[in-house]
Order: C-alpha cells, then sequence, then structure tokens
C-alpha cells in the first residue's frame, strides 16, 4: 500500500474507504456496507479511526474490498471532502474527466 | 503440503537437521555451515545441503559428489534467486541428485521449478495438490530452452512442454 | 500455414496455431487465479503479481489494463478490437504509453479474462506489461521504414520478445526490466536509458551486430546506460542477454525496492566487474543451447509480412503539387512526417496531442478510423511510439494529401510533432495510484497556450516531458523541458529540469531550482521559452540554446523575472 494511505492529524475526523476487489471501484465505508459516494460515508474521529479501521479489516465483508485504510477530511470545507488532492480525487473522479465522477450503481456487487 | 514431486504427493525419507542438535542417522539435510559436519559423517546414509538465497552454488562444487540434495528456498514467492541457484546447479555443476523447492513458492510457479531443474517441492503453504497438478498442465509451449532440454517445437527457440 | 509474405501481417510476427494454442492457455490460467482469488484461495498478497504479469493494475479508480504493443507494431484488427474493448469494458477510449503499450483506465478484474480473450482472438496480449520481469521490448517507431535505417530491428525484437516470455528462471526479477532494439545510427528509443539497450548494424557474413548497453534509466537514479559489450555477434545475442539477466537475477538488490533496478548493481559492482560476471556466466553457460542460428532468425523473419513498395514514378511530383496549393497541408509535412527508404513513401505521424487535449488518449472512434486509414493507406500496418503518438509507416506520397485530410477531420493531424506542443505526460495523479501531482492539466494548459503552429515552428524542436512522481513514466529526465509532480504537504508542485535529451547526445536534465505551486508552472515554463526566443542565435534549437548558455538565464527567468 502507497505510504501516503492511511495519513493523517492526530486530530480531525476521517472516513474510510477501500477499493472493491471485482471492479476496483473506489468505495466508502457507509453506515451499511461500502458506497460508491463519499457523501454516504461514516465519520470518525480521529481519536477512534485506528480501532474503526481495524475493525472494517475484521468484517466479513472485508473479503469484498483490497486495501483498506482511513483518509482526513477537510475541516474547512462544507460537506464530505478529503483533505488531500489525491483523495479528492479519488472521491470525486479524475480532475481532467468531470464526466467520469463517481456515481453509485445499482449492479453494486 | 507434503512433498510434491511430478505432481505427486510423494513421500519423504529426508530429515532436517535441528539447530543444536546432533544429526540425525539417515538421510539428513543440513544447513550450509554445517555442511562440513554432514560430509565428516561416517556410513553412506544420503546427505543434502539447504542453502540461502544468497548462496553462490559454486560453494558446493568440491562436496557435490557426495550430496544427493540440495535444498533451494523461497522465504517469499517473489524472491526468485532459486530458480537461478537450481538452474546454475544443473547447468554449471552437473548435479544430477534432487532439487528441493522448499520455502513459499506459489502453484503457479511450478512449471518454472520445473524448466529450471527441480524435482520436489516442499511448500509451507497448504494447498490443494491439485492445483499444482493445473498449474504444471495448464501450458504446453516454452518460448525458451531449459535445464530440460525439450524438445524443440520448430520455429524460433520454441520447446514443447511434456 | 502461410509462408507468402504478401499475406502476412505487415511488420509485424504472424501467429501460428502453436502461439494461439500458447495465448489461449494463458487466458485459461487467468481465469482460474481470478477464480481463485475471488475464492479467497489466493490472497491479494500473491495474487498481484500474477495479476501483474498480465498487465492489470489496482490504480486510484479501477484497474487498469496494460495491453502489450509488441515493439510498438499492430494492424488494423487488433486496433479495432482495442476499439471494441475500449467501447465494451471501457470508457470509449484507451491510452498510448511511453513504452508503446496501451493503457485502459476504467476496467474490472471480473471481466479481465473475458477481454484477454477476445485480445487473444486478434493476436494480442497483456503478458509481461507489469511485474518484476522482462517488459515490452522497443522499436522506433519508424523501423523498417526509415531511410537512415541499418537494419530491420523488429525481427530481434521479436525474438527477444518470445525469449522472455515466460522465462522460467527470469519471472521473479528483483524488479521490472526494459530493453530497446534500435537499428538506426540514430537512437529513436532512448536506448542508454533502458535496463539493456541493443544498437544493431550489419555485421561480416550478411549477419548483424550488437553493441550492447546496460545499466541505464530514469526514474529515482536516473543514470545513462555503460556500453558492456561492443560488437556482439548475432548468434549469442541471446545467450548475452541471457548472462546479463541471470548476473541481475542473482545479485541485484532485493532489500529495496527503490534500489533493486539493474542499474543500481551496475553502478554498485562498477561496469568492469558486472562485465566480469556477465562473461564468466557466458563462459559457463551451455552456449549451444542459446545459440542463435541464422536459420532460426530467418525463421522468424519469414513469418513477417512485408509491404508491397509500389507507387507511381510521379508520387514525389504529385505531393509537392498538393503541398504547394495547400498551405495547412505542407505544414503538416514538414513537422509530421519522416522520410522512407523507397522515394515513393513517407511515414506519416499522427498527433495524439490535440492543443488542449490529453496526451496520448484517443477514442474509441478515432481508433476505428486509424484502423481505416491503416487499411487504405498503409497496408494495414500501425506503429505506436513512446512518445505517444501514432506511425503509418509506408504511405504513397501520392495519397498522402487524402490521408491528411481525412486525419484532420478527426482532430488528429495536429502539426506539432517534436515541437513544443508535443508533450509527452504520463497519466499522473488524476488515474495513477503512484502519482504525487497530476500531470495532464499542465499539459492541457501548456498545449493550450502554445497551440498557435506558425508559434510552435518558430519555437522549433522542444521536448516537454511531464512525470507526475519520480517513477517517471514521463521520461522527464530526458525532457529538454521536464516538470515532476512533488508532494508538498499533500499539494501539488512541480519542479523543473532542463537540458535532457533521449536521443544520441544523450544527458539528464538538470534541476534548476525549487518546486513550483501549479498555479505558477505554466507561466514559469513560458517564460523559459520566451528566454530562448530572445537569447538564442541563428537557428539554434531550446537545447543548443541551453548548452551554449547554462542554466542561469533561464534559472533567472523562472525564479527572478524581471
Amino acid at each position: 500500500m502507497d505510504v501516503r494511505n492511511n495519513r493523517r492529524d492526530s486530530t480531525g475526523a476521517s472516513v474510510i474507504t477501500a477499493n472493491r476487489l471485482l471492479d476496483g471501484r473506489i468505495v466508502w465505508l457507509a453506515a451499511q456496507g461500502w458506497s460508491e459516494l463519499i457523501t454516504h460515508a461514516r465519520v470518525f474521529d480521529n481519536a477512534e479511526i485506528e480501532d474503526a479501521i481495524k475493525q472494517a479489516r475484521a468484517m466479513p465483508e472485508a473479503r469484498t474490498v483490497v486495501g483498506i485504510y482511513g483518509v482526513q477530511l477537510d475541516p474547512d470545507v462544507a460537506g464530505l471532502t478529503p483533505l488531500t488532492v489525491r483523495e479528492r480525487i479519488r472521491a470525486f473522479g479524475p480532475s481532467v474527466h468531470p464526466d467520469f465522477a463517481p456515481v453509485e450503481t445499482s449492479d453494486v456487487h | 503440503m507434503p512433498l510434491l514431486e511430478n505432481g505427486q504427493i510423494t513421500p519423504d525419507r529426508w530429515h532436517v537437521a535441528m539447530d543444536g542438535e546432533p544429526l540425525p542417522e539417515g538421510a539428513v539435510i543440513v544447513p550450509l555451515e554445517r555442511l562440513e559436519e554432514g560430509l565428516a559423517r561416517t556410513g553412506d546414509a544420503p546427505l543434502g545441503v539447504a542453502i540461502a538465497p544468497d548462496v553462490d552454488v559454486a560453494v558446493l562444487r568440491t562436496a557435490l559428489p557426495r550430496l544427493e540434495l540440495v535444498a533451494v528456498t523461497f522465504p517469499i514467492f517473489r524472491d526468485g534467486r532459486a530458480f537461478t541457484q537450481a538452474r546454475a546447479l544443473r547447468e554449471h555443476l552437473g548435479f544430477k541428485g534432487e532439487i528441493r523447492a522448499t520455502g513459499k513458492p506459489l502453484p503457479d510457479q511450478y512449471e518454472f521449478l520445473l524448466r529450471c531443474g527441480v524435482t520436489t517441492v516442499q511448500t509451507e503453504r497448504a494447498e490443494d495438490i491439485s492445483v499444482w497438478r493445473q498449474a504444471h498442465e495448464i501450458i504446453t509451449i516454452a518460448y525458451q530452452p531449459s535445464t530440460l532440454h525439450e524438445r524443440p517445437q520448430g520455429l524460433g527457440l520454441r520447446r514443447f512442454l511434456g | 500455414m502461410s509462408t507468402d509474405t504478401t499475406t502476412l501481417p505487415v511488420g509485424r510476427y504472424a501467429y501460428d496455431q502453436v502461439d494461439r494454442t500458447f495465448l489461449s492457455q494463458r487466458v485459461a490460467q487467468f481465469r482460474e487465479q481470478v477464480a481463485r482469488r475471488v475464492a479467497g484461495d489466493l490472497s491479494e498478497d500473491e495474487f498481484k503479481p500474477l495479476r501483474l504479469m498480465n498487465g492489470l493494475y489496482l490504480q486510484l479508480h479501477a484497474y487498469m489494463l496494460r495491453v502489450a504493443v509488441p515493439y510498438g507494431m499492430m494492424g488494423s484488427d487488433q486496433m479495432r478490437a482495442l476499439a471494441h474493448i475500449a467501447r465494451t469494458y471501457d470508457r470509449d477510449y484507451g491510452h498510448f504509453t511511453t513504452r508503446q503499450n496501451v493503457q485502459f483506465n476504467w476496467i474490472r478484474l471480473e471481466d479481465t479474462p473475458d477481454i484477454l480473450e477476445h485480445l487473444a482472438g486478434v493476436d494480442m496480449h497483456a503478458i509481461q506489461t507489469s511485474g518484476n520481469c522482462i517488459r515490452n521490448v522497443t522499436c522506433d517507431e519508424f523501423a523498417g521504414a526509415a531511410a537512415d535505417e541499418l537494419l530491420d530491428p523488429r525481427i530481434h525484437a521479436e525474438i527477444l520478445r518470445q525469449w522472455s516470455t515466460l522465462h522460467p528462471e527470469f519471472t521473479f526479477l528483483p524488479r521490472k526490466f526494459k530493453i530497446a532494439i534500435s537499428g538506426s545510427p540514430h537512437d529513436r528509443v532512448a536506448a542508454r536509458f533502458h535496463d539493456i539497450g541493443l544498437v544493431a548494424r550489419p555485421g561480416p557474413q550478411g549477419r548483424p551486430v550488437f553493441d550492447v548497453f546496460v545499466g541505464g534509466g530514469l526514474g529515482r537514479t536516473p543514470i545513462i546506460g555503460v556500453k558492456l559489450r561492443d560488437t556482439l555477434p548475432e548468434e549469442d545475442l541471446v545467450a548475452y542477454l541471457e548472462a546479463i539477466v541471470r548476473v541481475y537475477n542473482a545479485y541485484g538488490r532485493r532489500d529495496n525496492m527503490y534500489k533493486a533496478r539493474i542499474k543500481i548493481l551496475v553502478q554498485a559492482l562498477g561496469v568492469e566487474a558486472f562485465r566480469e560476471k556477465v562473461d564468466a556466466e557466458f563462459a559457463l553457460m551451455n552456449r549451444a543451447d542459446y545459440r542463435l542460428d541464422p536459420a532460426i532468425v530467418d525463421g522468424i523473419r519469414a513469418r513477417f509480412g512485408i509491404p508491397p513498395l509500389n507507387a507511381p514514378a510521379d508520387a514525389e511530383q504529385t505531393l509537392a503539387a498538393s503541398r504547394k496549393a495547400d498551405p495547412a497541408f505542407d505544414r503538416w509535412v514538414r513537422t509530421n512526417t519522416h522520410p522512407h527508404r523507397h522515394e515513393g513513401f513517407i511515414c506519416a505521424v499522427i498527433s495524439v496531442k490535440p492543443d488542449g487535449g490529453i496526451p496520448g488518449d484517443i477514442t474509441a472512434d478515432q481508433m476505428d478510423l486509424v484502423a481505416d486509414l491503416a487499411d487504405s493507406h498503409s497496408f494495414g500496418e500501425i506503429r505506436v511510439t513512446h512518445m505517444q503518438n501514432v506511425v503509418l509507416g509506408h504511405v504513397r506520397k501520392d495519397q498522402l494529401h487524402d490521408l491528411w485530410r481525412k486525419l484532420a477531420a478527426a482532430n488528429l493531424a495536429t502539426p506539432n510533432i517534436g515541437l513544443v506542443g508535443d508533450i509527452i505526460a504520463c497519466p499522473g495523479l488524476d488515474y495513477c495510484a503512484l502519482a504525487n501531482a497530476r500531470s495532464i492539466p499542465i499539459a492541457q494548459k501548456l498545449s493550450a497556450r502554445f497551440a498557435n503552429p506558425e508559434l510552435q515552428e518558430r519555437i522549433g524542436p522542444l521536448n516537454i516531458n511531464i512525470s507526475g512522481c519520480i517513477n517517471a513514466c514521463g521520461h522527464h529526465h530526458a525532457g529538454h523541458i521536464g516538470i515532476l509532480g512533488v508532494d508538498k504537504r499533500g499539494q501539488e508542485f512541480f519542479q523543473l529540469t532542463l537540458g535532457g535529451s533521449a536521443g544520441g547526445d544523450v544527458a539528464i536534465g538538470q534541476i534548476i531550482g525549487p518546486a513550483l505551486p501549479e498555479d505558477e508552472t505554466v507561466d514559469a515554463i513560458a517564460r523559459l521559452i520566451d528566454t530562448y526566443l530572445v537569447l538564442r542565435h541563428d537557428n539554434e534549437q531550446f537545447l543548443d540554446t541551453y548548452r551554449r548558455l547554462g542554466a542561469a538565464s533561464f534559472k533567472d527567468a523562472v525564479y527572478a523575472p524581471a
């Protein structure tokens, strides 16, 4: 896994992300299962995030995803937005192709 | 997984020398640092040596006529040095005995192991033997020579895999 | 099996039934590996090298599939298959890479066995386009056509491709291994920036000889390769390369992936000691097993289709007249063609660098058009260049104008080859999990800023290379102007290098100062180019002016503009 994954401050909030095994799409840990939209992601205080990641990795559903890690949120932006450029691109799609922004697909595996 | 040879489970007559204990009777595989001790044994029980991936097989040259087995190892499957060691044993040193692959090779590497001169596999992975057998049988053409001197197909350097 | 070279595919090796059997077995093998992964019998750690060796990366948004285009050559049927893949399994486009391959960015793991099966139907695959193994052997884009070529390197590229395919000893190397081969005295393959670079020329008894360079590369530690062997006879080519890679497999570092390429080993041992090890292996090996008999070479050569090069006697005059009548066409001929060894023919470069566009990206519709144009104008033969463009290698001069008009209608005729608009850029942070910064937006902005064709010609040859991270897939070290994306506290910054070159005068670009934020980078580059235009003498090209003056004036232009 890239060294930049799972990088976060001691304060603030984070969400949990991964890639889906079967199609490689970015997913975010939601209230139930994994969602393709960051807007559905469960927010964790950074004090709890390590445990939350451990739990996520131990769940049976973890077998359907690859590379679970935490993503720091930008506190200054309304709505759930990652802090770094890299994670924003993962969340909102390639900046050079706005038409490729993630949408929830109906055939979730 | 138990010992694999030619896609079959095979009984293993070899014992591995234990650290800090005297060498047992019978067929024993010693680590390289105990090779002299193994060679000094009386009797004609078979002797094997286990080498780490960074060992130059040339160091075995003098002992080789008295060795029936050399074990090469994959500490992780990505460490491909054992392929070169096995091949060098066959090609440079003319070793005719058993070459055993140990550690953690994947079934998907089985054909490569065999073509580099490995004869038996003893892996720490728990694996169905059928996966290894299938890996061996699934591809029937090779595009380069190997230590097995397979039959040339006719075009380029292609070989039929038996 | 037909041996009539007029029915074999032009410019590349024709598969026979044995090759096709192998490919279908390989697809079945991968299908089974995917099944084991999905069932949980293979961990991700174990599956990863297996899928990489079928070209499948897990990237930022999805899986990315890198399809092999052996030595950059493909046929129109293959291009149509790529269009089909783009439409059926991806988002209607593909991307040409700096190693002559094709990438699809939106692939699903579960579709990949079917994709590989479809590709196998046109003799294509993704074997060893990733992983710690020997990768695509690259040639220059005018191989077998260029006027200055001494011999066609594609035959030996194919021999090396086959030899390295599922090589039992070299599939788990310390790191990736890249080979390039040139048949021209003008090195268009950047041979000295490869793990092994081969320069071929005619030798005694009508067989070629090879100069062997080793240990070149870009990335974290850019190094120019050293000459290991002079005038290697053809019959020893496979044996000698076997010896080099054996030494690398045994002694290359495995403790640190950033120090694992052969260039690090050659530097650590020194070239003399490295050569001794290779020569020792060469002396010990069963050389007879690896001897490249002329009959073997000729057998492979016989599987390459040869284009029937017949042109009307007045083809050149027809072209000249068209040029005179059409200034836009004339400009395009100046910038986007290359001399062919046959006087009635010419090589045409299809620019995949439209103004303001994404370098190397091609739509499925454009792929189909290129396939059709290859059929009508170049014997069905298509070349992918490592500058992310496409070449039709054998175009009749009297048909060139017709080709151009059709390309222009599809936005594939931008007259910018080798000029500032012909930017080389990796996919960068928009797509790549390894990247630190986005490379494409900078490329688009520069391309739009310098779109004017007169300005581009006035500036002259200028290679801008953009890499989104130190892995240097954009080959920024080799750019006249190189741009490297770096990560500063999660934000994108760009470091500039100057004076790199991949040609015969090979050089590594020099860093000229601290990295710049994204919004300053494009302006800084514009100031660099302005500085050159002001300071150049006569017809100096950018690289000449830089070499004459050194970095100082250019540094000031970037960091202390007046």
